[in-house]
């Protein structure tokens, strides 16, 4: 079942197509992974199905029914900058997130402020605290009351190498949990890291989506040397389906458009070759690389 | 519904000191205003020669029940100014600190949101009615010799007056705000357009009214449709009976007139939040 579906959404600034006929499914209790370039349209994408924005044509549902705004209660969001009232406490800023989501109470306010080691600064006025603390009352608000689904956008933003960890970890934890997570980041390495779908956007067109090793995995990579490795590169890009073949530091990096490759298979074509391998390890293609591929950027 | 709204908003301002020191203010102002004239009033007819007298007998007994109902309602009205601030920094604090992103992210509708700016207007407009009315409840005690011989609350109708007045002008200034989001840019056309503009365009279109087929359109500018709610009060109007008691005789027709406006701002309110992208 999915959490949110998005049929055909568009979206235009002027002469500017922020989004453009974009669709995907969010399926129940993945985490989620929304990824692209500055102005892709990621934070466009998440302003509309949170009524933000108003979308020029197409639509979006959540849990199966049109968006209304009692789906908003059910979801625990952040929305670019944590937005709360300057001359109020962590405490009092959350009571006001409590009263209108009606999600959690006192207790789950005081327990939302532990999880993101705010506690102890909770009855500071919100103007006096850091970047990464402002990160962290987002972060906290959008836990309030263990909702169903949770969207961040950018929650490692302003945070410091333990507090991104700690978000990883916490994130982690509540998917565990079956809780469905939408998230949409710059930094792949945590995509990575903790999500199981992504969607990748570029320009405000959707170019890939899915399960994370269905979008990596769509042809083989292998690393492989030899003693003489210019004879090696000319042998190999002669492979029957190979397609780049480049040198490396590593090595040779042969990609194939197959994606059921045996390994035996070159080893053997090698030897047939008069060539002997000394190093043939399959390689698995990083997100990181993934994107780089697909949005064309170095 | 409406309880969650209150309380919401209540959260949200409890703990503002701005709003309360300018709530302060406003509650000095009235007083303060009042007491002046009132004191320039009792030093000019305390001498019991021949002046003094003279001068009781021209402006009659301004803060004496109940005229006194009339006579702060008009004097306070100076001093919408300082509550309109507090209406203007309730819209314009939330688009400073993209709240009202946060409150329709959190689960309320748009509407909801409106709804809840204008239970604060009329909150605000209540406690400012209630100034006004401690402020002519007081002054009148002093002022009046012999209560047994005054009908107290006979000017009484000033109070709802009042109200409405503060209100309509409040709804207006609440509108400068959601428009033009930034508190200084609307603080700064509301006091532009309500003490300067607005006061030339009145009494340019006055003149002109023979030219207009006789209609005063003055009347039906912003400030002015609630202005007329409270005309000039009796002393001043001995100078000119005439328009006094044209005025007095328009009062009715401001009434609708001021509701219609309300009606008319609310509704641009509701439309132009539901409309904008946040």
């Amino acid at each position: 079942m999915s959490v949110l579906q998005i049929h055909n959404l568009s979206k235009s600034y002027g002469k500017i197509k922020a989004l453009d006929n974009v669709s995907f499914d969010v399926p129940k209790g993945s985490v989620f992974g929304l990824l692209g370039p500055n102005g892709s349209g990621k934070t466009t994408l998440l302003s509309i199905i949170l009524d933000i924005l108003g979308p020029d044509t197409g639509s979006y549902s959540w849990f199966g029914e049109a968006s209304t705004y009692v789906h908003r209660k059910r979801i625990g969001s952040l929305l670019e900058t944590p937005n709360f009232y300057h001359y109020l406490s962590a405490v009092q800023n959350l009571r006001v997130t409590q009263s209108i989501s009606q999600r959690g109470d006192d207790a789950a306010i005081d327990e939302v402020l532990k999880t993101v080691n705010l506690y102890e600064r909770r009855n500071s006025r919100f103007s006096t605290y850091s970047l990464g603390m402002k990160q962290r009352l987002a972060i906290a608000g959008a836990l309030l009351g263990k909702p169903s689904v949770l969207l961040l956008d950018e929650p490692t933003n302003g945070l410091d190498p333990v507090g991104i960890a700690e978000i990883r970890d916490l994130i982690k934890g509540l998917a565990s949990e079956g809780h469905t997570i939408i998230m949409a980041s710059h930094l792949l390495d945590e995509v990575e890291k903790i999500c199981d779908h992504v969607a990748i956007l570029k320009y405000g067109k959707l170019i890939a989506s899915g399960p994370v090793q269905s979008v990596l995995a769509d042809e083989d990579c292998y690393l492989v040397n030899a003693k003489d490795k210019l004879k090696l590169v000319a042998i190999m890009q002669n492979f029957p389906g190979v397609g780049r073949v480049h040198e490396t530091t590593e090595g040779i990096e042969c990609y194939f458009n197959q994606t059921d490759l045996d390994p035996e298979t070159i080893n053997q074509y090698c030897f047939g070759h008069q060539l002997v391998l000394n190093q043939l390890v399959q390689k698995k293609k990083r997100l990181e690389e993934k994107f780089f591929e697909l949005t064309g950027q170095p | 519904m409406f309880l969650n709204i209150i309380k919401t908003e209540w959260l949200k301002l409890k703990n503002y000191l701005a709003f309360w020191l300018l709530l302060l203010a406003t509650a000095i102002s009235y007083p303060g205003i009042n007491a002046i004239v009132y004191y320039g009033y009792d030093e000019s007819t305390k001498p019991k020669n021949q002046s003094g007298q003279l001068i009781k007998m021209l402006v009659g007994n301004p803060f004496h029940f109940p005229e006194v109902y009339h006579t702060t309602a008009f004097l306070s009205s100076f001093f919408t100014f300082i509550p309109a601030i507090v209406v203007i920094m309730l819209i314009t604090n939330e688009y400073m600190f993209k709240t009202h992103r946060q409150n329709i992210i959190d689960g309320w509708q748009k509407k909801t949101f409106v709804w809840g700016k204008f239970i604060s207007v009329v909150l605000v407009s209540l406690i400012v009615t209630l100034f006004y009315i401690a402020v002519a409840t007081v002054l009148g005690y002093i002022a009046t010799p012999d209560l047994t011989k005054v009908d107290v609350f006979a000017k009484a109708k000033y109070i709802p007056l009042f109200f409405l007045q503060i209100f309509t002008q409040l709804s207006f200034a609440f509108l400068l705000g959601l428009l033009f989001r930034k508190a200084f840019v609307a603080y700064g056309i509301f006091i532009f357009y309500g003490l300067i503009f607005e006061n030339v365009a009145v009494a340019f279109l006055k003149i002109k009214t023979k030219q207009f087929g006789g209609v005063d359109y003055g009347q039906f500018l912003p400030l002015e449709i609630s202005d007329r709610l409270v005309p000039i009060p009796a002393f001043i109007g001995r100078f000119n009976e005439a328009d006094y008691k044209i005025a007095l005789a328009n009062i009715d027709k401001h009434i609708a007139y001021s509701f219609a406006f309300v009606l008319l701002t609310w509704v641009l309110s509701f439309y132009i939040f539901k409309k904008r992208d946040l």
